[in-house]
């Protein structure tokens, strides 16, 4: 048999085999096909203990979830008294420590305005660009740093791809560290033609409100006809 | 030919929910039958913590054996988790940092044998090894897919991604699984 992973429509007929997601006449064909091939057999019983596997650990995750409620429901009747009141003073200190410990308003405004780049699609077509679509799943997924490494890589090769570093600009920004977003998403934003140079001069002015440059934030230019003027104005009028 | 896992007729109707891994089902089999477990383990010198970790393995085995196909026709979830539960706790008050504990023997009538040891603490074990080996992002998509039953296009709508990469996620995710479970040799399916 061989030992190769299946390619992507052969895993996505065991699975639907598996999960039982196939009309009964393409189920038929499928289990004529698997009769007579044991290498088949071999892969269908190894996704099916591998979905299993992945089910095993939603169903732990799910029953931490709901012992923790029910321990707190249910556990410790002698202390549930004193513990509440616990808990109701513990809250209110919590809110006032919020209160008082709460971020600066340019910080809350970066937050009330900041929606990370969703990314570019993830295409399996797209054979050639492999690695920066690996890295492009890991910015999705929130895995900033390793995006961030694997795009850096990439941009060894090719230094002046405007959508490497773009994205490593976002990826900088989604990860907290506005001051290296900035110095990245600058050069696109002056960037004359690049497709990016709109969005990067928007989450470069949001990177310098978040650090509290306030002053190069309103001194950036964004004309009239910016898709992104009417946010900004209404950023710097609650920074007023 | 083995059926496929998710097509198993349940043992009882009740195990239904479980079997389709159901937050609403799987919260009323905990409430129902946690209590019986909890006084068990704390008239035997348990804790709470201790209660809910025998009666979450409790379930877990339920679980398995319904998905399995292997439990018994008419079995009593309450029944069948009480006496995994108590066997459970039982082994663990026999071990050495328990050993001089007092046992109190409940009341509740359960059924002498209803787990036979055909090793599904072992499946258990190799199951929860697999799953150990994904990473958080894999396990983000996949819990999402396999567990909650989620299609793609709201797990994308979820994740804030499109529908085409939460597919392609998948798909790298699981071939991933597969090359690590080759490359540590524990992959029994690909021996010839």
């Amino acid at each position: 048999m061989s030992h190769s992973a299946p390619d992507r429509p052969t895993f996505e007929a065991i699975e639907a085999y598996v999960l039982d997601r196939m009309g009964s006449e393409e189920r038929a064909a499928f289990e004529r096909r698997l009769a007579g091939d044991p290498a088949l057999q071999a892969e269908v019983a190894l996704e099916r203990e591998h979905m299993l596997a992945v089910e095993l650990g939603g169903l732990q995750r799910s029953l931490k979830a709901i012992g923790d409620a029910e321990l707190r429901r249910g556990g410790g009747s002698a202390w549930g008294g004193p513990l509440r009141y616990a808990a109701g003073i513990a809250l209110l200190l919590g809110v006032a420590l919020w209160w008082m410990m709460r971020p600066p308003a340019h910080e809350r405004l970066f937050a009330a305005h900041f929606t990370p780049d969703p990314g570019l699609p993830v295409a399996m077509s797209a054979a050639d660009d492999h690695a920066f679509h690996d890295a492009m799943v890991a910015y999705k997924l929130g895995e900033h740093d390793e995006a961030i490494a694997k795009w850096s890589a990439q941009l060894k090769e090719e230094p002046s791809n405007d959508t490497l570093r773009f994205y490593i600009g976002c990826a900088e920004l989604n990860a907290g560290r506005s001051t290296k977003a900035v110095t990245w998403l600058m050069p696109i934003a002056e960037l004359p033609g690049s497709a990016f140079a709109v969005k990067a001069r928007w989450y470069a002015f949001l990177a310098l409100v978040r650090q509290g440059d306030l002053t190069a934030a309103r001194a950036l230019p964004f004309p009239e006809d910016h898709p992104y003027a009417g946010r900004v104005k209404a950023v710097l009028n609650d920074l007023r | 030919m083995r059926t496929p896992a998710h097509t198993h007729p349940a043992a009882d109707d009740r195990l239904g929910g479980l079997l389709r891994n159901d937050p609403a089902s799987l919260r009323a089999l905990y409430t129902a039958h946690f209590g019986p477990v909890r006084r068990f383990v704390l008239a035997n010198s348990g804790t709470g913590d201790d209660a809910r970790d025998v009666f979450q393995e409790a379930i877990t085995v339920l679980w398995l054996r319904a998905r399995e196909g292997t439990l018994a026709s008419g079995t009593d979830p309450g029944a069948f988790l009480f006496s995994i539960a108590r066997n459970k706790w039982l082994d663990t008050v026999r071990s050495a940092a328990h050993r001089h504990m007092n046992v109190v023997h409940d009341q509740r009538s359960h059924p002498a044998a209803v787990e036979p040891d055909d090793g599904v603490e072992e499946r258990l074990a190799r199951l929860r090894a697999i799953y150990e080996q994904l990473d958080d992002k894999c396990r983000t998509v996949l819990d999402r897919f396999y567990f909650e039953r989620k299609d793609l296009a709201a797990i994308a709508q979820e994740l804030g991604v499109e529908e085409e990469s939460i597919r392609t996620i998948k798909y790298r995710c699981m071939m991933k699984l597969r090359a690590q479970r080759g490359a540590i040799g524990g992959d029994d399916h690909d021996r010839p």
